[in-house]
């Protein structure tokens, strides 16, 4: 088990809306996060895209090696991520 | 709220942000449905599938058209323990 699953909801909850690099498997992801899921450990990263389009990637919390804060994000940032499949329609 | 002593206990406190970021991972599951996923799998394999859906504790990833280095799978069960990351754009 890796300590990213040891932690609980509180830790979890301090890399929302964070951008973050997170290495599982030897593999690096880079994006702010979305979510970590508390049954399975997931994170959940956003990447916004040039074209304006975004893409979500979710890594399996029990590959997670390391996850390292790079930067605290803006309310802009923010605001978009809090919306995001909030959209009330179900 | 704010007042030393008068705050609400630390698990009721714990159980509702674990609520917040359950209810944001299954969002953005149920934001995945029908998209075309990229699953980054151990041994460095990548295959593309449609996504359909996932159980309770995210064990298992049902999928249809999986694309894969022998060929396309009508449908198929990846098991998270064989997946490192997911990646779909909303």
């Amino acid at each position: 088990m890796s300590e990213w699953t040891k932690k609980g909801p509180l830790e979890w909850q301090e890399y929302t809306y964070k951008e973050v690099r997170v290495t599982a498997c030897e593999k690096e992801f880079r994006g702010w996060v979305l979510t970590t899921d508390p049954v399975s450990a997931n994170i959940v990263l956003v990447n916004f895209l040039d074209d304006g389009s975004l893409s979500v990637t979710g890594i399996m919390g029990q590959t997670v090696q390391s996850v390292e804060t790079l930067g605290e994000g803006d309310w802009r940032t923010r605001e978009r991520l809090t919306h995001l499949f909030s959209s009330g329609h179900c | 709220p704010g007042v030393p002593g008068a705050a609400e206990p630390l698990e009721s406190r714990e159980q509702q942000v674990r609520a917040s970021l359950r209810e944001r991972y299954l969002r953005s599951l149920l934001a995945m449905v029908g998209s075309q996923v990229s699953f980054t799998l151990h041994a460095g394999v990548q295959v593309t599938a449609h996504f359909g859906a996932t159980d309770l504790d995210v064990a298992n990833f049902y999928v249809s058209q999986l694309q894969t280095p022998i060929g396309v799978q009508a449908e198929a069960l990846l098991r998270c323990s064989d997946i490192i990351a997911y990646t779909f754009r909303p």
